[in-house]
């Protein structure tokens, strides 16, 4: 389905009615929990219209438990305070427990898609809306109310994308984005929805959860559609390279594609590499193949790489790295490749800072710090949250980084997040699913995320505390873990047993993540282990 | 009726060592078997069974019955 700017509008317009006679009202809160669906992009507009909003919330998949996703709704609304829930009826037994329940705050629960709409009169579009007043909200991810809800206002967004498509040389007349990623996503939302739209460029969108099973569907597309630009997280590169099949490609080419550009996960050289090697036939170039560094707190993107020419590599010294120094490596075995992600865009500043937020030199690895004229408002209702992050006009992101002659290398993270397939999970959601597994000590659980270089992003392991000693008990107990992870739609790739005391303790006294990952990934777990995925 | 052949072949790419696979599984009841790793064990299907699946028939699969009827009848119109 193809949706001109004319009928889109309108059909806006009939939502933002509808909602209006439905009870929303300017400034209410409107999660949107919807699958992917053409009508998706009028309701996003119509909330806008009728003054509200939007919220765009990941639809559960099948994996999810409902009590799971019900918990993580329950949380988005006792914190962000959401007013409505647009979604489909098949989600109304999960939902419904939650409107006007003790201490929710959710009035609301409609069915825009299924009920319809009729379109109206663009020309009653104007809601009195300031600029500085909130545009959207975006969520980040998590079960046990640990999410966080980035606001960005109206002017943020709109510098924010303009800012952008200079940053991308983007020309309305020419460019053609298409793309498969979700528009929960601050990337899916912004670079290749919210730009679009702003900047009048044509935006293909396809379903996720299609391109996932099929992977060659997002090529067919840039080849029909003639498309320009993409963006992607690394995974995908690795993931397209190695899935995508010959017979699949027969016809496809991809020779109109300006830029493949790589955000939302460390950028990784071989997934660079593995992709430019399969596609090149196609139409590839590698001067397309770039990166960006994008958060949702600096409305989306901070840094990218020029058009027109690779994302650069570093060949650096791992130990000197880890020491943090940038140093050319001497031999190929000691050398980690980092890519760049390019510079700051316009109305964007970084530095590199160490522990006490002081600024560190060029070349030195410390936390990324971002100035921006897109920064976000702060984390809704999380007063906090927000200022342990923002300080004056610098966000302080937690990944760690260094700058080498302007550009911006992202090496790690100081903060415990595991990243798998562009995805955001917290350790302390898995952790306390895991934790309530019998025979799993309590409190004596780490999760964490581990380089998973064949597919190019992360993959997350479980250490657990357990006094069963016997293998059949011990082999249940892991499938246990498993399955308990699997109720958060996480997949645990591997499942590490241990005895009682010994995990290492932080200062605080809890489990630490990084102390225990380091002992794992050294190899110093002498118990028994097995691959379960 | 899923095959053992189909079986040890899904089991053997989630690297699980039993499972009850039955015609109404589907992939999210199977630990390891999230949609990262599903086109892997497509892979791995058409690899042991010398068989190639078109995308649109992929998107349809919802169970592992629908795999097994998906093999079936690719493998009567082979023989037939």
């Amino acid at each position: 389905m193809r949706w001109t700017w004319g009928r889109l509008v309108a059909s806006a317009a009939g939502v933002a009615e509808w909602l209006t006679a439905a009870g929303v009202r300017p400034g209410d809160v409107c999660a949107i929990v919807q699958r992917h669906h053409p009508a998706f992009h009028p309701l996003y507009l119509g909330v806008c219209a009728a003054g509200a909003i939007p919220s765009v919330l990941a639809y559960p998949n099948a994996r999810l438990h409902p009590e799971k996703f019900a918990s993580g709704l329950s949380g988005m609304a006792r914190h962000s305070g959401l007013d409505f829930v647009l979604t489909e009826k098949a989600l109304a037994p999960v939902i419904s427990p939650l409107v006007g329940g003790p201490g929710s705050s959710i009035r609301g629960l409609l069915f825009p898609v299924e009920d319809g709409w009729a379109p109206a009169d663009p020309a009653g579009l104007r809601p009195a809306r300031a600029a500085d007043d909130p545009c959207l909200l975006q969520h980040s991810s998590g079960t046990t109310g640990l999410q966080k809800a980035v606001v960005l206002s109206h002017r943020a967004v709109l510098d924010h994308v303009a800012r952008y498509a200079e940053a991308v040389r983007l020309d309305a007349a020419a460019d053609r984005i298409v793309s498969w990623l979700p528009l929960y996503h601050d990337m899916g939302l912004i670079a290749t929805y919210q730009m679009a739209l702003a900047e009048g460029v044509p935006t293909v969108q396809l379903d996720p959860f299609e391109w996932v099973t099929a992977p060659s569907l997002l090529l067919e597309a840039i080849s029909a559609e003639r498309g320009t630009l993409t963006w992607l997280p690394n995974f995908a590169f690795a993931f397209l390279a190695d899935r995508v099949r010959d017979g699949d490609l027969e016809g496809v080419s991809l020779g109109t594609m300006r830029l493949w550009v790589n955000c939302s996960e460390p950028v990784r050289a071989d997934s660079h590499a593995r992709f430019l090697r399969r596609f090149a036939p196609r139409g590839v170039r590698p001067e397309t193949l770039a990166a960006c560094y994008a958060m949702a707190e600096t409305t989306f993107a901070a840094t990218q790489t020029a058009p027109g020419r690779p994302a650069k590599t570093l060949a650096v010294d791992r130990g000197a790295l880890a020491e943090g120094a940038v140093e050319p490596a001497r031999a190929e075995r000691a050398a980690r490749i980092c890519v760049s992600s390019g510079a700051p865009i316009g109305g964007c500043t970084l530095r590199v800072v160490d522990a006490d937020r002081r600024p560190l030199p060029s070349g030195r690895v410390g936390e990324l710090a971002i100035a921006s004229e897109s920064l976000f408002d702060g984390y809704r209702n999380r007063p906090e949250d927000t200022a342990r992050v923002l300080s004056g006009r610098w966000y302080y992101s937690g990944d760690l980084g260094f700058e080498h002659e302007g550009e911006y290398y992202v090496i790690g993270r100081k903060k415990d997040l595991i990243i798998v397939a562009g995805n955001n999970l917290y350790p302390e959601d898995i952790e306390d699913e895991v934790g309530r597994v019998p025979g799993v000590l309590p409190g004596r659980v780490v999760a964490f995320g581990v380089e998973d270089a064949a597919r190019g992003t992360e993959q997350v392991q479980v250490v657990a505390e357990t006094e069963l000693a016997g293998g059949p008990e011990r082999r249940r107990l892991e499938d246990e873990i498993v399955r308990a992870a699997m109720r958060l739609d996480v997949t645990v790739a591997r499942v590490h047993l241990v005895p009682p005391r010994w995990l290492i303790k932080s200062s605080s006294g809890k489990p630490s993540r990084s102390a225990n990952r380091e002992r794992i990934v050294s190899g110093a777990l002498e118990q028994p282990e097995r691959g379960v995925a | 009726m899923i095959s053992e052949r189909l079986k040890r072949v899904i089991l053997r790419e989630l690297e699980l060592e039993e499972f009850p696979l039955t015609a109404d599984t589907v992939a999210a009841d199977v630990p390891g078997w999230d949609s990262l790793s599903h086109v892997r064990v497509i892979d791995a299907v058409e690899a042991e069974f010398q068989l190639r699946f078109r995308s649109l028939e992929i998107l349809r699969v919802r169970s592992v019955g629908d795999l097994q009827r998906l093999i079936d009848a690719r493998q009567l119109g082979r023989t037939a």
